[in-house]
């Protein structure tokens, strides 16, 4: 009896131990759970960019790759064969014309962002007094100073953030290639393991939709890419051939905002013009720029070349959809968000499209075999 | 013999691999055996409970499935939707080879009968084989082509028998 109560206190006591070091842990997880959070997003902050970068890359060279792949190279050599060509062609190029100056560059521009506001500033208010003289109610809004200080809280911005991504610039050449190498090489096991998840009975239905949406994202990723790879590249071209400063900064600025339809490219030119009034005047060469800007990079090139080559209609977005886009990606992610809000957007429509398309193109069939059963 | 004693590291092992069933089923039968490691790692290996439908008369098919284990029965339904079973597949048969090469509504619907693991060939992964292996896919389609030029030539025989017995019923009819 004694000897039963014993076992049954230590059962006991076992238990308590237990139940407490459940209870313990559980409670420790719980408020752990915020700091895991935590960690997860400081763990993961600094990988956005570069796992952006190399999708980018796997996307633009994918086509490279397929054009070696086959029945004697394997995937994994003719990636290795195509960062090959990649690697020499920049060393050619480097050894043939020598890198832009880019962080000179920076610094200069570092330098110079205020004196080119200062300016445009200066600019603005005597644009206002004349417009004062012919509308007196102007005088109400105090647009120069709201300016200035928008201004300098964006430069404060650039000044913080400079320092930090020219540490990550370093990271970036080794993560970048890394990175798109296993998505070039693994992307399409990745994928078939993730629609192999699909229940059985849409399995086929799911893989079909995939194969279309597939198809179209890649032509529109693609597309969109190398439009503003182009785009930079002839901009930077044409402004090279004034005396402008920064051309090779200005290409990229408005390489990178076309990504953004309708407002991308204004706001990509504003720059541009900026630095040239103040630096050359209004003389022959600020119209050229413009000219550049507006007529060859958007109207001849973008409209009547580049897009109605790399991307198709279908993709295209409402205004209102660009507007609200925008808006929303850069309460998200800042600046970055901004300019990948509009992809991401379209990507969600052209998969929309694509659904929608197909069940179109297959609901005749089924008409028919309805019918068909009316009949017997 | 009593399992435990048997030798059960006799096998190569190359008998229970995908490519070995693979080149069991007769749309794959003359591929080599490269093409036969390439062709597996372009299907899709899918699971089936027992009384699963896989697919129903009238989806839009995409593709061709080979039965590694188990049991399919293919049926058609009536206007009353009754079902009037049509074959029962065994492992090693295939169907749905037409909806391969063209996305057409399948005439009959299939469901499992027991436990099935079933191969799955589908039409988008045959493209991206046929851009990226084009030989190895022209064997595959050969295949294929052989399989259905088959099923046409069995049809075309039957159909002459029946139109045979049909006119020769048809006189018997008028003679009496």
């Amino acid at each position: 009896m004694t000897d039963q109560s014993g076992l049954s206190r230590a059962q006991v006591f076992l238990l308590y131990f237990v139940l407490t070091a459940a209870i313990a842990s559980g409670i420790a997880i719980f408020s752990s759970a915020s700091t895991i959070t935590e960690m997860l997003q400081t763990a993961t902050d600094g990988l956005f960019l570069p796992i952006l970068l190399s999708l980018i890359a796997a996307f633009l060279l994918d086509p490279l790759v397929q054009f070696f792949e086959g029945e004697k190279i394997g995937r994994t050599g003719s990636i290795f064969i195509v960062y090959f060509l990649i690697s020499m062609l920049i060393l050619l190029l480097l050894l043939s014309i020598g890198s832009p100056n880019w962080e000179g560059m920076m610094q200069a521009l570092k330098a110079d962002f205020p004196r080119y506001f200062g300016r445009a500033i200066e600019y603005l208010n005597g644009l206002l007094m004349k417009a004062q003289e012919h509308f007196p109610f102007v005088k109400d809004y105090d647009l120069p100073e709201k300016m200035r200080e928008s201004a300098e809280t964006f430069l404060g911005l650039i000044l913080i953030h400079t320092p930090k991504s020219a540490m990550r610039i370093g990271s970036l050449f080794l993560l970048v290639p890394l990175f798109s190498f296993f998505f070039l090489r693994d992307s399409r096991r990745l994928m078939r393991g993730l629609i192999s998840l699909t229940p059985n009975r849409y399995f086929e239905m799911v893989l079909d939709i995939y194969d279309h949406v597939s198809w179209q994202l890649t032509h529109f990723i693609r597309g969109r890419i190398l439009e503003a790879l182009i785009i930079g590249i002839v901009v930077w071209m044409g402004l090279s051939l004034t005396d402008i400063r920064y051309a090779p900064i200005l290409g990229v600025i408005a390489g990178v905002t076309n990504l953004v339809p309708y407002i991308g490219p204004i706001i990509g030119m504003i720059p541009g013009l900026l630095i040239a009034l103040v630096d050359l005047g209004m003389g022959g060469q600020f119209w050229w720029i413009l000219c550049v800007y507006l007529l060859i990079a958007q109207v001849i090139l973008d409209n009547f070349i580049l897009i109605p080559i790399l991307i198709s209609r279908v993709s295209n977005l409402h205004p209102l959809l660009v507007i609200l886009a925008i808006v929303m990606g850069g309460k998200l992610y800042g600046v970055l968000g901004m300019i990948i809000g509009v992809p991401i957007v379209s990507i969600i429509n052209i998969i929309i499209l694509e659904i929608r398309q197909y069940r179109r193109t297959f609901s005749p069939h089924l008409q028919i075999i309805s019918k068909r059963n009316e009949v017997t | 013999m009593n399992p435990f004693w048997s030798n059960i590291f006799r096998g190569s092992g190359y008998e229970d691999t995908l490519a070995y069933f693979l080149s069991t089923v007769p749309v794959f039968s003359k591929l080599k055996k490269r093409e036969l490691n390439f062709l597996e790692t372009i299907v899709h290996v899918r699971n089936y409970q027992k009384d699963e439908v896989i697919f129903e008369e009238g989806d839009i098919g995409s593709g061709m499935y080979a039965i590694r284990s188990g049991q399919v029965v293919i049926y058609t339904r009536d206007e009353h939707d009754r079902e009037t079973e049509e074959t029962v597949l065994e492992s090693g048969d295939f169907f749905g080879e037409v909806a391969l090469t063209a996305s057409r509504p399948r005439i009959a619907s299939a469901r499992t009968t027991e436990q099935t693991v079933l191969v799955g060939l589908f039409r988008s992964d045959m493209l991206e084989a046929v851009r990226k292996h084009p030989a190895g896919a022209a064997n595959i389609l050969l295949g294929l082509t052989r399989v259905i030029s088959d099923r046409l030539h069995h049809s075309q025989i039957l159909i002459h028998e029946l139109k045979r017995q049909q006119t020769g019923s048809d006189r018997e009819h008028n003679q009496s």
